[in-house]
């Protein structure tokens, strides 16, 4: 056939402002099921007829079927329909009586349906199932600017379809002008109508590529004429949509979901992401990649994916918090509802606190943070979480060896309002009851979550959604101390969309973190000590798609209160003193613009800044210390006491952001990056990993905040078909850092500036990946070679470590290498696996002993001077899922995992003891053996 | 608060797999460090400053003691007592010439002579004495380690609790060591049988009483004996000794307890070096180990004589071989084989040999000399 365009289109007279137009164009061999017809017959839609179906018909119904209904609306309209009958049979009219127009009368009876109808102005209604047709006239656009968008949709299971069908954008008439025009739009999720965020809109011929954002908006640039745009995305179809772009203008796309109805698709990278992305360092986890993982205790968990980006490293096995290129574990933003999480651990850390079932997706930046994020330095961990379905009401429920969760969502008003909610937790505490040891036996742990989300679309360009998050954990050794922490996060967003090319997000969110510590073994010394911190956030965020910029700007308010201690007596018989150590509190603003800036087809860039200011206000009373020296209660001079509200101290200044991406070739680029963070809030942690004592300190009277400066550069390379390799080289330095003076207790300690020690740390490295992330068989390697070292700055020597020398930190692991292989042997059967290899941490020996009376004392070596042996682990796991029927109530799910398949013991820390005054040395292995675990989960 | 060092175990039990084993590190450094151990109290009597060079990790040889300092302890009020060195490194006061005096402040002083120290001398802080009240009491419970049940015998415990009050306030900072001695008997009748093990204390014990508004201590946890030892078996006793702590003893005590104790969890304290009291006058950097305590003292004693149930028999293993008749000569007897139950006498005649000296000669473990403070609580 030839190719051929429509040189007359019609106006279709619909009620509809948004006027929906359709230009499809023939390609050669169309290879249509039952469209064939609908198509052909669009391409003789040429008279310009006035429609019958604007006009009112009085009708009076008695149960007619939806033939008869055709039959009666072809004889008053005089139109002609087309359909299959299959598609109608479950439609009922029903009765009506009255005038109605014909699009009022099908518009109600599709609704809910996937079925679309197109009247033409020859007088055809054509309906079609799970796609629309669109017909773009340039009546409309010669007289206005606007383009309206394109709509694209697709059927979900012919999906080939789409590269016969070009789309008009813009306006034909600007068809020959010179130049570059930028084509942009959102990309929804068929069934849900979720925006999907991180979709790769890729135009392979120009080398021009771009990521969704999390309302899912793309936007490109290109030259004038016909590309083939391919849209992919982890667990999605991948897309293929021809264009005719003849000037500015905007398309929107469905994508489907790769498996139907299964919800947990397999692993699959995204093709080209680091390829398209403008920072460096900048990492997406889709949901669907972990849950494929092996795990450890049964349990799905967003940290141990985590942890397999190069970069990204742990202490040690159930070590609370990751370290992300040399920071420390507090240096982490994580946000889960746009509010962060003060302990992102449940049970020591061998569980993540956020519920699997809840998260879309988690994007990691390591560098390349975005001007928006602010608050930490090291990297910020942005948890999406999911949107209830909008069709039915859907669920799962799983069970492993620890714990057990549940989740159901769906609409409470179709489309339109929506919820999810999931639960989980543990019942571990049998497993103490199984336990020899009497003081074991009267051990317990335990921990549960629950979120939940209602959504509601008040509108098109209106958007709400409120969300909750409850988190409970509780422990006790040897029924003496009782430890219990609690995260609780309510946040409400707004979506605005002013127009499709300006939109804004308000929300406003509070964090809480909570924990006590009890004790009443001893009536008359029962005491519960309990540390909070609070923080209520307000945050404007605007997005403006302009041409070649897409420029994002904002405010950030949070107000922060932090209870460092209360020791109160935990009865009335308690000799205990109740001591309260003063609240702190503080505001933190953020200002922020960023511009993403096209600014050749070979090179863009991001540019931002974000000023960030922090207010510490009383009532405080602050100690003066004698400058001569180091801060102890001996050496305080004087007394500051601020009131209420009074401002104590204030810290304020900009953080330069910018990313530059140089396009080398259609297959590799280079990207430049640069940026500043600083840090308000603090982590008092004396021990190697985060421990659940620790508390949250603000930036005040003496404590500074911490600055991260950090220079990027990335390499990126596809290969050949599937393989991408990328290379990213950092240099990072931290002013500011805390450490303590030896042997400090930092809870319950009224002033610790007397205990702090002023470090600075400089950090870099290379990570190099290599993977292959497409087909049935997957793989990656990557590698990272890191350091991290520290040196105190002070003129006390007993503020001084290791002789003022730079040192390595505790999470300083130079080698690290992450292996992993998947194979899907069908939809039903995957096999995954995971290696990881890395050097031990540092740490620090005893070299001496030495006598009081009695007692065998060490001393100990510079800090950190020795390292615990490397650390080696193979895990993995088979996936299967029992059946694929979809009319099946429940869908089962089975997941066999080895964690630690060789069963080697690796390190987690090496101690010294004094027994009988002899210094014995042991090592502590977490795992000793392989773990095995079963977990069912059925969706239904 | 209780230490995290339970966690350890709690990692056993929860995966039913950690584990902990023995290791011997591989430490490249040889650190000689000064290292200066010393205590005065208000007690008459002598005090003895030991001044030697600490001993690298896991090595079993005896510290090289300094020789031939100079050793001097002033205090506030301008007096100054010479100490004189008794043996190699270990520096005394004379009984009659020096005892401290609560309230006032001491200062150690030490010139060295000698070359491994270039020479240099050391000074401590001016000390405080700090008041001690005398400990109330000191009593124990009996626990139960496990109950009784099938083929299971009741095992029972000691915990020994300590009780003080100082209703002036004068110290809120104190500190306990203990030496415990018990009897213990072979299970044989041989020449050396009742025997009496002494042993000290090993474990940093010191409690602060200034969060509490009473200054009343009492059911402090002391010390827990257990069946695993035959302390329990005849009878038992313990000198407690209480001492006040000035602020800064305190501190260096808590510091050293924190990393000592809480050691072996997930979330051990980064180790760090204590300062000591005590510094170098000639380098300041120069790191100097131990400290010069300066502490009132008071003691009390505590006997235990009651019969305790499950408590573990030592020697269940003793005979290794049965001669019969009694003229067998047996090769290396007193060597490496000794008797344990003569039955010469019996029909027929036998001997139960030993090749564990333990078994058949208590003075091996302890000391056949009765202490003389044994039977002063009848």
């Amino acid at each position: 056939m030839n190719r051929g365009y429509l040189t007359n289109s019609i106006k279709l007279h619909e009620q509809n402002q948004h006027a929906r137009f359709i230009r499809p164009v023939r390609n050669n061999l169309i290879r249509m099921k039952s469209k064939i017809l609908l198509l052909v017959l669009t391409l003789f839609l040429f008279c310009n007829l006035e429609g019958q179906e604007g006009k009112k018909r009085s009708w009076d119904n008695q149960d007619l079927t939806f033939k008869e209904f055709v039959i009666k609306a072809e004889s008053l309209y005089d139109l002609r329909f087309f359909y299959k009958d299959e598609w109608v049979a479950d439609i009922k009219p029903g009765k009506f009586n009255g005038s109605f127009l014909l699009t009022e009368l099908l518009d109600s009876l599709f609704k809910g349906t996937s079925l679309f109808y197109l009247v033409d102005e020859a007088g055809n209604v054509i309906i079609t199932r799970n796609f629309a047709l669109k017909v773009s006239g340039k009546a409309d656009v010669t007289d206005t600017n606007f383009i309206p968008p394109t709509d694209y949709y697709d059927s979900q299971d012919n999906g080939e379809l789409s590269g016969n069908i070009f789309y008009d954008i813009g306006n034909p008439a600007d068809k020959n002008k010179p130049g570059n025009v930028v084509v942009s739009g959102y990309i929804n999720d068929r069934d849900t109508k979720d925006p999907v965020a991180g979709v790769t809109v890729l135009v392979a011929k120009q080398a021009v590529g771009t990521m969704s954002n999390e309302y899912g908006f793309y936007s490109l640039t290109l030259p004038r004429g016909t590309h083939l745009m391919q849209l992919s995305f982890i667990g999605m179809k991948e897309k293929l949509v021809h264009i005719n772009l003849n000037g500015p203008g905007e398309l929107n796309v469905e994508m489907n979901s790769m498996l139907i109805p299964l919800k947990e698709t397999v692993i699959s990278a995204q093709k080209n992401v680091m390829f398209q992305r403008f920072e460096v360092g900048v990492e997406k986890i889709n949901i669907a990649s972990f849950k494929l993982l092996p795990t450890s205790m049964g349990e799905s968990d967003i940290f141990k994916s985590v942890l397999l980006v190069p970069g990204v490293q742990s202490v040690g096995e159930g070590s609370a918090g990751f370290n992300v290129r040399g920071g420390s574990a507090d240096q982490n933003l994580i946000l889960l509802y746009g509010a962060p999480i003060y302990n992102a651990s449940h049970f020591f850390g061998f569980f993540s606190v956020v519920n699997s079932d809840i998260i879309k997706d988690v994007t990691l930046y390591k560098g390349g943070i975005p001007s928006r994020y602010g608050g930490r330095i090291s990297s910020v961990l942005d948890i999406a979480s999911r949107e209830g379905d909008r069709k039915k009401i859907t669920g799962n429920a799983g069970i492993s060896p620890i714990t057990t969760h549940l989740m159901v969502e769906g609409p409470i008003i179709k489309d339109t309002l929506t919820f999810i909610l999931t639960g989980r937790t543990t019942y571990s505490n049998w497993i103490f009851k199984l336990m020899e040891d009497p003081s074991l036996r009267r051990s317990m742990a335990s921990f549960n979550d629950l979120n939940g989300k209602v959504t509601y679309d008040l509108n098109r360009n209106n958007k709400i959604d409120f969300s909750a998050y409850l988190s409970n954990d509780s422990f006790r050794f040897n029924s003496d101390t009782v430890y219990s922490y609690q995260n609780n996060i309510f946040a409400l967003k707004w979506r605005h969309f002013f127009n499709s090319r300006l939109f804004s997000v308000i929300s406003v969110n509070n964090s809480n973190y909570k924990y006590d510590i009890s004790s009443q073994s001893q009536s008359l010394e029962g005491f519960i000590l309990s540390h909070s911190i609070n923080t209520t956030s307000f945050k404007s965020d605007f997005n403006w798609y302009q041409g070649r910029h897409e420029i994002n700007f904002g405010v950030d308010l949070s107000r922060h209160e932090v209870m460092p201690g209360n020791y109160l007596p935990a009865s009335d018989s308690s000799f205990v003193v109740p001591v309260i150590i003063e609240q702190e509190k503080a505001l933190e603003t953020g200002f922020y613009i960023d511009d993403k800036f096209i600014l050749t087809d070979y090179l863009s860039i991001n540019a931002g800044m974000r000023i960030s200011s922090f207010f510490t206000t009383g009532p405080r009373t602050v100690l003066l210390y004698d400058p001569l020296f180091s801060k102890s209660m001996t050496t305080v001079t004087d007394t500051l006491n601020f009131r209420s509200n009074e401002l104590c101290k204030s810290y304020a200044g900009p953080e330069f952001r910018m990313s530059l991406n140089f396009k080398i070739s259609n297959k590799s680029s280079l990207k430049v990056n640069y940026n500043r963070t600083r840090q308000y809030l603090h982590l008092l942690t004396n021990s190697t990993s985060i421990s659940p004592s620790d508390t949250w300190k603000l930036s005040d009277y003496y404590l500074k905040p911490q600055i991260g400066d950090q220079y990027a550069i990335g390499y990126y390379q596809v290969l050949f078909k599937g393989i991408e390799t990328s290379a990213e080289v950092y240099y990072k330095k931290i002013k500011n850092m805390v450490d303590y003076k030896g042997g400090t207790k930092l809870i319950m300690n009224e002033h610790i500036e007397k205990d702090l020690v002023n470090v600075s740390g400089e950090a870099y490295g290379v990570e190099l990946m290599i993977k292959k992330s497409e087909g049935r068989i997957r793989w990656s390697l990557g590698y990272t070679y890191a350091r991290t070292f520290l040196k105190s700055i002070s003129q006390f020597s007993e503020e001084i470590i290791n002789s003022g020398e730079k040192f390595p930190a505790n999470f300083d692991k130079p080698n690290d290498l992450v292996a992993t292989f998947n194979y899907i042997f069908s939809r039903r059967l995957s096999f995954s696996t995971n290696y990881t290899w890395s050097t031990g941490r540092p740490i620090t020996f005893p070299v001496a002993t030495y006598n009081m009376g009695n007692l065998t004392l060490i001393h100990y070596s510079d800090r950190n001077r020795y390292r615990i042996p490397d650390y080696s682990r193979l895990d993995l796991s088979l996936k299967m899922s029992g059946n694929l029927k979809s009319r099946k109530l429940a869908h089962p799910n089975w997941t066999f995992s080895v964690y630690n398949l060789l069963g080697r013991q690796n390190v987690y820390s090496i101690y010294f003891k004094n027994e009988k005054n002899v210094i014995n040395g042991y090592k502590l292995s977490v795992f000793g053996k392989a773990i095995p675990s079963v977990t069912y989960t059925f969706d239904f | 608060m209780k230490s995290l060092k339970y966690f350890i175990l709690f990692s056993v039990i929860m995966l039913l797999s950690s584990c902990v084993t023995k290791f011997i590190p591989e430490i490249d450094e040889k650190r000689e460090l000064v290292v200066v151990e010393g205590m005065i109290t208000d007690q008459p009597g002598i005090n003895t400053i030991k001044l030697y060079k600490s001993l690298p990790l896991g090595r079993k040889i005896a510290a090289v003691p300094l020789r031939g300092c100079v050793v001097t302890i002033t205090d506030d009020l301008g007096n100054s007592s010479k100490l004189y060195e008794s043996v190699y490194g270990t520096y005394v006061t004379k009984a009659a010439e020096f005892c401290g005096v609560v309230g006032r402040k001491y200062t150690l002083k030490i010139l060295t002579n000698n070359i491994s120290t270039n020479n240099y001398s050391y000074e401590s802080l001016p000390m405080e004495m700090k008041p001690v009240p005398p400990i109330d009491n000191i009593f124990y419970e009996k626990e139960v380690i496990e109950e009784a049940s099938q083929g299971v015998q009741l095992k029972e415990g000691c915990q020994v609790y300590l009780s003080t009050s100082d209703p002036e306030n004068n110290c809120k900072l104190f500190r306990w060591d203990y030496v415990e001695t018990w009897e213990f008997r072979l299970p044989y009748d041989v020449p050396n049988r009742i025997c009496w093990v002494t042993n000290n204390s090993s474990k940093i014990t010191i409690k602060n009483t200034s969060a509490l508004t009473e200054n009343r201590i009492s059911r402090y946890p002391l010390s827990f004996i257990s069946n695993e030892t035959d302390r329990l078996k005849i009878k038992y006793s313990m000198l407690v000794n209480q001492y006040s702590l000035n602020g800064d003893e305190y501190v260096y005590w808590e510091k050293m307890q924190n990393m000592t104790e809480s050691v072996g969890s997930l979330y051990d304290i980064t180790p760090a070096s204590v300062s000591s009291n005590v510094f170098c006058i000639e380098d300041p950097n120069e790191k100097v180990l131990g400290y010069f305590s300066v502490s009132a003292k008071t003691s009390k004693r505590l006997f235990i004589e009651e019969a305790f149930s499950g408590v573990i028999d030592l020697y269940p293993g003793c005979p290794s071989d049965t001669i019969p008749g009694s003229r067998t000569v047996i090769p290396n007897l007193g060597r490496l084989v000794w008797v344990i139950i003569d039955g010469t006498l019996d029909m027929p005649p036998y001997r139960v040999l030993t090749n564990d000296k333990n078994c058949a000669d208590c003075s091996i473990r302890g000391s056949n000399v009765k202490p003389l403070f044994w039977d002063s609580n009848k």
